[in-house]
């Protein structure tokens, strides 16, 4: 049997269109897999605190990111292919992401405690969003959805702030997880 | 590595099927997922995966996640390796 130039042709484009698709289908899966972890934890996050006010919020707060972060680089580094290298990128996209955000939230922002829960939700979705331009729409959906959900929470929430920041987020989260992992 | 056309990995669908297999890293696929690649209806997958089975260039499993059936296909060594030499033939075609 031979085969002409152009089929050829065609069979690499069809190998490389499904390759794409995988890899794409496989980003989505584990995305979604640690997109659905943050959601929980932002709700597990928002029952400490409320089990805690005042004093115990700082400490809440360190202890589920600290175990976010463990777990979503635990999760990356089960990945095949080339985990060491995605375990390190994962940890400076995180330090880079903290530093930036304790730059401006308590060095030069001096914002105010709703406006940190803002912000901090915000910068995290601000990273999805720009994952949205290389990884697929989905990110880019997730990015800009749950931000102008939490600004419309933080414009006419009032009182129920806290409540209504943490569950938007916390269950967004989980949904666009639940959506990724369809996807 | 010897470039060679395969006439097993040739035909359209089992192309794509381990093109699929081969880029999920050795994890497997199920067979809703290959579908969804393929474009390839149930019975039509079905004869295909046989096929590559028969070959020795996949493996499937089949297994229970709740009360529903799922096939877990994967590429073996033998599939990955034939489907390098596939590729490779290919590449050579093109560059002439």
């Amino acid at each position: 049997m031979s085969v002409s130039r152009a089929q050829a042709g065609a069979e690499l484009a069809a190998i490389d269109d499904v390759v794409k698709r995988v890899k794409q289908s496989r980003m989505y899966r584990l995305t979604g897999q640690i997109t659905i972890l943050w959601g929980v934890l932002q709700i597990v996050e928002y029952a400490l605190v409320s089990a805690a006010p005042g004093t115990g919020q700082a400490g809440s707060w360190a202890i589920i990111d600290a175990l976010g972060v463990a777990l979503t680089v635990w999760m990356i580094s089960r990945l095949r292919g080339k985990p060491s290298a995605n375990v390190m990128r994962v940890i400076g996209a995180f330090a880079l992401f903290y530093g930036f955000g304790f730059l401006w939230a308590l060095g030069l922002g001096h914002l105010g405690g709703r406006e940190q829960e803002v912000f901090w939700r915000s910068l995290f979705l601000f990273g999805y969003c720009l994952a949205g331009l290389w990884f697929g729409y989905g990110f880019l959906v997730l990015g800009l959805s749950l931000t102008a959900a939490i600004f419309v929470v933080y414009l006419f929430a009032g009182v129920w702030f806290p409540f209504a920041v943490a569950a938007v987020s916390g269950l967004g989260y989980i949904l666009c997880g639940l959506w990724m992992l369809r996807a | 590595m010897t470039a060679a056309l395969d006439e097993v990995i040739h035909q359209p669908v089992r192309l794509r099927i381990m093109a699929a297999l081969c880029a999920s890293e050795g994890e497997g696929l199920d067979f809703t997922h290959l579908k969804k690649l393929t474009g390839a209806t149930d019975g039509n997958l079905g004869a295909h995966i046989d096929h590559l089975t028969k070959a020795g260039y996949v493996e499937a499993t089949k297994a229970f996640v709740g009360r529903r059936p799922r096939t877990t296909v994967t590429a073996t060594a033998a599939g990955r390796a034939a489907f390098a030499r596939h590729v490779a033939f290919l590449k050579e075609i093109i560059a002439g």
